[in-house]
């Protein structure tokens, strides 16, 4: 830990790195980031609430947005994580540093974007919506979770994939279905009423509660339930522990396999 | 700190500032083409075939004793570079330890990490960053640095635009200026033109007279001589000479079969 602590400034300067080229030569710069949500959201409400006119809920574009840009942060964590030790080989096999610090600015890089349009979208459905209230307090407390989260599967991805080229490609076949299972477009409570379907869909897929619960609070303006609040946490915290014991267990070899 | 600096190294507290113990270390590498695995060499059990792994090490045992000046010689796949990276971390062993007291500072290669569309002075705080110093530590040297590089204007322009030179000016300039208790350094000596080599000798000079360690892997006979003290030569991953830099190089020159003004045909004893 006091090395992490020392090496802080480089994972700030990374950080920095990575934004500024992400972010480089493109004219719309951050504006990309809304763009893929907001084209997805188009097609959904083009789909499901003018086409088969099965959306069951009001300002349907809202509701679709808020889980979307909550899932592209997750989905794009995890993929720009998965080669992150690869990409950075370079400083790998010459300066000693801790590798945490390469899916870590990864991750954060993306957080920073998902802040920037999670509070577009934040603005938008509370004005819309007038469904402000105190719950809100609990977003950054959701957020910090999810971000726990994210970074704790950021971890175990890049260190799989340098060690075994495979995990990227699985990675990316997985998270198409992974997100229609996802209640993203759809309240579990929509497809079944089966109680088993539903606490499947609700509970073991790890990524729903976070977007049931940030939903909740933002687009229907309550709390979101003790058991969830719970579950995001917990689910952070495993990731975090579980990341890191991975990644300090298959980090030795990095420099001689990256 | 880390796990795996725990098992096989770390920097001691009971060593004095610059001193460093490998004790029987040892490591191999495989040298398959393609080093890293696929989840089905994994399912279907360990890869079979293939050139058996090089021992870069075998059981080498060295102790540097604070402020010493150690040039490391061999042939090529010696095992001079694996030696460095062990001792700078970046490289776990298989077995035996490694340990060395203070503040260590590697310069495996110049530039490393460089960031291309950034200035060189952000490149400077992002090396000075890799080698864990914050904000305000290097923040105190840059205009040293600046300075040391002579790269004027430059420093101001992305270093994709810098000649080769100019990139290793810079990333020289960077680790000079690291304060190190220990310093590695792999055969990047020969930056820069003939002026900046010998600014670069005169600034390792300087750090060795302060008391740093200094450890050099290079095939530069002369530099060598004039840096070292002592001499380690390796030869497949064993020491098979450890002396004063004088006999080393003659052992070295020997091994090499190139004659020198004392040996003009000789054969090892």
């Amino acid at each position: 830990m006091a090395e992490l602590k020392r090496y802080r400034y480089l994972f700030e300067q990374m950080v920095r790195r990575e934004l500024r080229q992400k972010y480089q030569g493109s004219a719309l710069g951050v504006a990309w980031y809304i763009v893929n949500p907001l084209v997805l959201m188009a097609a959904y409400y083009l789909m499901f609430g003018v086409i088969f006119k099965v959306a069951k809920h009001a300002d349907y574009p809202l509701f679709l947005m808020v889980g979307l840009v909550v899932w592209v942060f997750f989905s794009q964590s995890l993929l720009s994580s998965a080669p992150s030790l690869l990409d950075q080989g370079a400083l790998i096999r010459k300066a000693p540093f801790p590798r945490e610090t390469i899916p870590a600015a990864v991750v954060t890089v993306q957080a920073v974007t998902f802040l920037v349009v999670l509070g577009l979208v934040a603005v938008v459905t509370l004005a819309i919506r007038g469904s402000i209230s105190p719950a809100i307090l609990l977003l950054p407390v959701l957020l910090v979770a999810l971000y726990g989260f994210a970074l704790g599967l950021g971890l175990i991805v890049s260190v799989l994939h340098a060690h075994f080229r495979d995990v990227a490609p699985i990675l990316s076949a997985a998270l198409l279905p992974w997100f229609f299972l996802s209640p993203i477009f759809f309240a579990p409570g929509d497809i079944t009423d089966k109680a088993a379907a539903r606490f499947a869909m609700e509970w073991v897929n790890p990524i729903a509660p976070f977007i049931e619960a940030i939903r909740r609070v933002l687009y229907d303006g309550h709390a979101p339930s003790l058991a969830a609040l719970v579950y995001v946490l917990a689910a952070a915290a495993l990731a975090l522990l579980a990341g890191r014991a991975l990644f300090t267990r298959l980090q030795g070899e990095l420099a001689v396999i990256v | 700190m880390r796990e795996r600096l725990e098992d096989s190294m770390s920097a001691r507290t009971d060593l004095a500032p610059g001193e460093i113990v490998l004790d029987h270390a040892s490591r191999a590498f495989s040298v398959r083409a393609d080093r890293g695995g696929t989840l089905k060499e994994l399912l279907l059990g360990k890869r079979a075939g293939g050139p058996a792994p090089i021992q870069a090490l075998a059981d080498v045992t060295l102790h540097i004793p604070a402020g010493q000046t150690v040039g490391i010689v061999g042939r090529n796949g010696a095992g001079k570079s694996s030696t460095l990276k062990v001792l700078a971390g970046i490289v776990p062993l298989d077995s035996g330890s490694v340990a060395y007291g203070g503040q260590l500072v590697s310069l495996l290669e110049l530039g490393a990490g460089f960031g291309r569309d950034f200035s060189g002075r952000e490149n400077i705080l992002l090396g000075g960053a890799l080698h864990g110093l914050d904000k305000a530590q290097i923040e105190a040297k840059l205009e040293d640095i600046i300075a040391f590089s002579e790269l004027g204007d430059f420093i101001e322009v992305p270093v994709k635009t810098y000649s080769s030179g100019m990139y290793v000016r810079l990333g020289f300039a960077i680790a000079a200026h690291l304060d190190a208790d220990v310093l590695l350094i792999d055969e990047v000596l020969a930056v820069g033109d003939e002026a900046f080599q010998r600014k670069c000798e005169a600034r390792i000079a300087a750090q060795v007279d302060a008391g740093a360690t200094l450890v050099l892997v290079s095939h530069d006979a002369a530099l060598v001589e004039r840096t070292c003290e002592r001499v380690v030569v390796l030869d497949g991953g064993h020491v098979v000479f450890d002396g004063s830099a004088r006999e080393g190089m003659e052992y070295y020159h020997l091994q090499m079969g190139t004659p020198t003004a004392d040996h003009p045909q000789g054969t090892i004893a």
